[in-house]
């Protein structure tokens, strides 16, 4: 069984994420230096999101499949979750298949780093929204 | 301390021996196809290489559909389409590749699009973007550096946006690996040495990542040993068939190695040089090793210390910092051997970098993607030092 009972409840979740890292210099600056859009396409729930680092800020776009994007990730929700609290290496998420990145593998390693602080933000967001049934403790 | 978790996915049969191309016919009826296309350069038909191994296909009942020569240096996203389309206008049911790096590299990529059709760029850039096994595919290194018949990566050069591209999946391993030292034998000391010390920071690099896995390690050991036994008599002697297939094998498994554990700064300094000046990348990661490992000193003398008696070092009685300096120190003697040669320079200076490029090169390091394997993090003020010691 998946982590999230619904589609509704992981977009608020995942989209309210990525807002909240849009709005921390520390980790969207260097979001926006790369400049990249990139479309997160996730499964069960099914839902697509598009991150858009192309202008003055980050835009977080759920529903977007028409946008052209230069790195487009794919997994299961539940992995994406478990990927917030620094619990998924990419690298071996993407040797294994559980994520699929089309596009410059490089450009996409190159964010590690910057998205680092993120993975201590993730379960105090949730505890903080109202969202503490799916933190991991 | 052993890994949470890591995975060993090794599926390319390696095949190995002196003069095997010419006898390894009955590989490919396993295979369950006739039909082959080859890739591979003009050096190595004006050699007459790929008319023996034709010959020998052809004897054994295989048809040779057509054949494609021009691979450009940096395998381009328009060889890779001309090598798929040709292939299949051709009647070919496979692919075989017979070359170097760049050879290997475009004939994985085209049987992307060759076995799946779709647009190599749009449709499969990118990582685990295959769904399925691909068609019958052969490789026949001639170099012994990339290891790429071994690697689940292929480097591809998009001219239009001057990037290049990595793709990388378990379906792109050739389906078999012939190692057969003889068709290394031609190859000039310089592109011996140069590839040969690629192998080892391959290898190095591999050991010493934050990915790395006891299956990979053992590789890689094993690989450096081998590198210190036969590189500098590969390239002092060229028909030495012992030390070309020393070098064969050694690079062979350094690709795996680092096909499972990746590589980190010194590749990643490398990258930058080579897209900064054209320095090409095994000399730049020949002259940058010792300066990635003393870079890395703090956080892997214990790794450096286990490897310097692999690299010849008598380790007795001495301390972990003293065996890890040995190690560092035998690789640079290893760099220095073959520049007494003529072989590689062991300074960024002579390999015509300009010393105004190094800050721009630092900046760069920090950007590659290979970063994120490297044990310590990449800082472009401390790289430069590092380069300005290479200098």
């Amino acid at each position: 069984m998946s982590v999230f009972e619904s589609r509704e409840i992981f977009k608020e979740v995942i989209v309210g994420f990525f807002n909240l890292l849009g709005d921390t210099p520390l980790v969207a600056d260097k979001l926006m230096a790369s400049k990249m859009v990139i479309r997160f396409i996730y499964s069960d729930p099914d839902l697509a999101v598009v991150v858009d680092c192309s202008g003055d800020a980050m835009d977080v776009r759920p529903d977007d499949t028409d946008t052209k994007a230069l790195v487009e990730m794919s997994m299961k929700a539940d992995i994406a979750h478990k990927f917030w609290f620094g619990k998924v290496n990419l690298t071996m998420a993407l040797t294994r298949r559980q994520m699929v990145a089309k596009g410059p593998i490089p450009k996409i390693l190159k964010l590690l780093p910057a998205i680092k602080p993120s993975y201590a933000m993730y379960p105090k967001y949730l505890d903080e929204n109202g969202y503490s049934q799916y933190n991991i403790h | 301390m052993l890994p949470e978790f890591y995975q060993f996915h090794h599926p390319t049969k390696v095949i190995y021996g002196e003069g095997l191309v010419n006898d390894f016919a009955h590989e490919l009826e396993e295979l369950g196809v006739k039909n082959y296309f080859i890739v591979s350069d003009h050096v190595l038909n004006g050699l007459g290489l790929i008319q023996q191994i034709r010959e020998g296909l052809e004897e054994a009942g295989f048809t040779i559909t057509g054949e494609f020569y021009d691979v450009p240096q940096d395998a381009s996203v328009e060889a890779v389409e001309s090598i798929s389309r040709q292939a299949t206008d051709s009647g070919a049911q496979g692919l075989i590749a017979i070359g170097g790096g760049s050879v290997m590299d475009a004939t994985k990529a085209a049987n992307v699009i060759f076995s799946e059709g779709g647009d190599l760029v749009e449709d499969y850039s990118g990582a685990a973007t295959l769904t399925r096994t691909l068609k019958p595919f052969i490789a026949i290194p001639t170099t012994a550096g990339t290891g790429s018949e071994n690697t689940i990566i292929a480097m591809i050069y998009d001219v239009a946006n001057k990037t290049k591209l990595a793709f990388s999946d378990k379906y792109l391993l050739p389906d078999l690996a012939v190692l057969d030292p003889v068709m290394s034998q031609s190859m000039p000391p310089g592109l011996t040495a140069s590839t040969g010390m690629d192998a080892l920071t391959h290898a190095v690099e591999s050991y010493l990542g934050v990915d790395t896995s006891p299956h990979s390690e053992a590789l890689a050991v094993a690989a450096i040993k081998y590198i210190f036994k036969y590189l500098v008599r590969a390239t002092q002697k060229g028909d030495d068939l012992d030390a070309r297939g020393g070098m064969l094998i050694a690079a062979n498994m350094a690709g795996s190695s680092f096909s499972h554990s990746m590589v980190g700064c010194v590749h990643a300094m490398a990258h930058a040089v080579g897209g900064l000046t054209r320095v090409p990348h095994g000399v730049a990661n020949a002259i940058l090793l010792p300066h990635g490992m003393e870079y890395n000193f703090d956080v892997c003398k214990e790794k450096f210390a286990e490897l310097a008696p692999v690299m010849g070092v008598d380790v007795t009685g001495k301390s972990i910092d003293e065996a890890a300096r040995g190690a560092i120190a035998a690789v640079r003697d290893l760099g220095r051997q073959l520049y007494a040669l003529d072989a590689l320079p062991v300074r960024l200076r002579d390999a015509g970098v300009p010393e105004e490029s190094l800050p721009a090169i630092a900046e760069a390091a920090t950007e590659d993607g290979t970063i994120v394997y490297n044990p310590r993090e990449v800082m472009a003020e401390e790289i430069l030092v590092h380069l300005k010691n290479a200098y």
